[in-house]
């Protein structure tokens, strides 16, 4: 055998073992839903603690990109995602008004903490307020004996912490205490641990990070329980006549997944060490001091029984009443 | 102390998850070495054969396209990832080509780095090839395709030194191939995109275990050149018959 031949077979076993890949490869696998989420609905593990039950139930292949829920919406403004789970509400609204998307629930919430170092220089624990407490941290930080790590990364997280501040009257980008971690949740609070400074992070990922990290996150939650620190998740569906090459099918499937009884009864049941992270709200946001969705729950209840599934008890019990 | 206890429980853990065979670990090797391997495979066709023409023929900007050349081989991943998601987003210009978030992407990606990386490296082995040779296959009344054989023969070292590196590239690359797969579980996620997730998340454990996988790939791979490498030398080809008798004269 000679040098050319060889060539000639060896490029020819290249193109047979790029073509297996490719064909391997060809079709998107059957029933991929692809979700844009926020970084705590993964780090806090509670997508991968749904999936076997929606995949089971609707034979699908439930997937998520982990991003800020500022690049959710605009992944999904692209067309590149099927359904969106996101928190932040202005933004949320804007992206429904706009004709990106059609509907929107609040499904679910958790609540934002103050988390720092057990010493907590600025006093945090003792804050009026979480505008109080912001302004305690800027107060002490500006002496240099404090720091505070942003997620910077437009996330919904991110947009509460910067509420938070021009609540307080405090423009805090520019300053040297003020670091902008670019990153999502869970990695701003390693961040933070390395730094111990202060930060905001919703109590999902701290505490799932808690039972993953144990000892070596040094942190404390310093502040919490505050109204103004409920943090809410929205469930978007997208506009199918806008985005044609959407699941919009599968999209729907897990919109009615979530919000049904099945779904919201997973959601109240996840727990991390032995502590429930997120609180299925469906159908009464008003008992969070949220607005009434009088008209979106009377459709999506609807919905789910025009599909054959249960709307979740405390429903029922207020429509049957 | 208790620093290193994190770390060596996460090799402990990492070699028990290894070991176990754990289907989520298979899937997402087999994920990174289809994709790489890919990609490394047409990128070595694509970038041996222009490498081959770009040294072999003479043309007016020739050391300008060896400079771009090798000025791509430093392409940021990242950058790569941007520009391709753009291109394949749905409503970017390929959007129709339902690409985004694929493996086929992935490939894509670690292609355009790849291609740099073995053109570049083509052309330096085949260049360095002494010129004699050359002459002497023309002198020979060899013709060019049979020209081109013998000095792809003699570069034979330098062609396989560029499918090895081209592979390193790809199989480490995480940037691009995060931005244009999207990291999803089962289906787009590979060993680098998952370390970057399970760091982010605190799962050391797993992170380590990817991790030891990914560099037991690397060595794999570098095992393997060298075998073919000491084979390569060792087998005496048919070039020295060729060369030895006319171009001795010529330099005595």
């Amino acid at each position: 055998m000679n040098l050319s031949e060889m060539i000639w077979i060896a490029a020819a076993a290249c193109i047979i073992v790029v073509a297996g890949v490719l064909v391997a490869f060809s079709t998107r696998p059957r029933a991929l839903l692809v979700i844009a989420t926020t970084t705590s609905t993964v780090d806090t593990g509670l997508l991968d603690y749904l999936k076997p039950y929606f995949d089971l139930r609707f034979r699908a292949n439930m997937t998520w990109l982990y991003l800020g829920t500022g690049q959710a919406l605009a992944v999904a403004s692209r067309g590149d995602a099927d359904i969106l789970l996101v928190h932040d509400r202005a933004r949320e609204d804007a992206f429904v008004r706009s004709g990106n998307g059609t509907h929107r629930v609040t499904v679910m919430y958790n609540d934002f903490v103050i988390v720092g170092p057990s010493s907590d220089p600025a006093g945090v624990a003792g804050a009026a307020s979480t505008a109080d407490a912001f302004r305690k941290i800027a107060a002490v930080a500006a002496s240099g004996q404090a720091t505070f790590v942003s997620r910077g990364d437009g996330s919904g997280t991110n947009s509460f912490e910067l509420r938070m501040w021009s609540k307080a009257g405090i423009s805090p980008k520019g300053n040297s205490w003020y670091f902008d971690g670019g990153g999502g949740m869970a990695p701003t609070l390693r961040i933070t641990n390395e730094k111990q400074a202060y930060t905001v992070s919703d109590r999902g990922t701290w505490l799932k990070l808690r039972s993953t990290m144990g000892d070596t996150l040094n942190l404390q939650i310093l502040y919490q329980g505050d109204n103004e620190l409920l943090n809410p998740y929205g469930l978007i569906l997208l506009n199918e006549t806008r985005y044609p090459s959407i699941e919009s099918q599968l999209a729907q499937d897990f919109f009615l997944f979530m919000i049904s009884d099945e779904g919201q009864r997973l959601i109240a049941d996840y727990k991390v060490g032995g502590q429930q992270l997120f609180t299925p709200v469906f159908g009464k946001p008003e008992t969070m001091g949220l607005p009434l969705e009088t008209a979106a729950i009377e459709y999506w209840v609807a919905q789910l029984k025009a599909n054959g599934m249960k709307p979740p008890s405390w429903v029922s019990a207020s429509q049957g009443g | 102390m208790s620093g290193w206890d994190v770390i060596v429980a996460g090799i402990a853990k990492a070699v028990q998850l290894i070991l176990s065979g754990d289907p989520t670990v298979l899937q997402i090797t087999s994920l990174s070495i289809a994709v790489s391997g890919a990609a490394t495979l047409l990128g070595a066709l694509i970038g041996i054969s222009t490498g081959t023409v770009i040294s072999l023929k003479q043309f007016k900007g020739k050391s300008a396209v060896v400079q771009i050349v090798n000025t791509l081989t430093g392409l940021p991943p990242v950058v790569v990832g941007l520009v391709l998601y753009l291109m394949l987003s749905s409503s970017g210009p390929l959007g129709f080509l339902k690409l985004l978030y694929t493996p086929q992407a992935m490939i894509l990606a670690q292609l355009l780095m790849v291609v740099p990386i073995t053109t570049s490296i083509t052309i330096s082995s085949v260049s360095s090839i002494d010129p004699e040779v050359r002459e002497a296959a023309m002198s020979l009344g060899a013709g060019q395709l049979s020209e081109t054989m013998i000095v792809l023969n003699e570069a034979r070292l330098g062609l396989l030194t560029s499918v090895v590196v081209g592979f390193g590239s790809a199989i480490s690359e995480v940037g691009a191939i995060m931005m244009v797969g999207g990291n999803l579980l089962g289906y787009t996620r590979a060993l680098t995109t998952a370390i970057v997730l399970l760091t982010n998340q605190g799962e050391f454990a797993e992170a380590i275990a990817l991790g030891i996988i990914l560099l037991s790939l690397a060595f794999v791979v570098n095992i393997l050149l060298t075998l073919l490498r000491s084979r390569f030398a060792g087998t005496s080809s048919y070039t020295p018959s060729i060369l030895v008798g006319p171009s001795a004269p010529r330099n005595p």
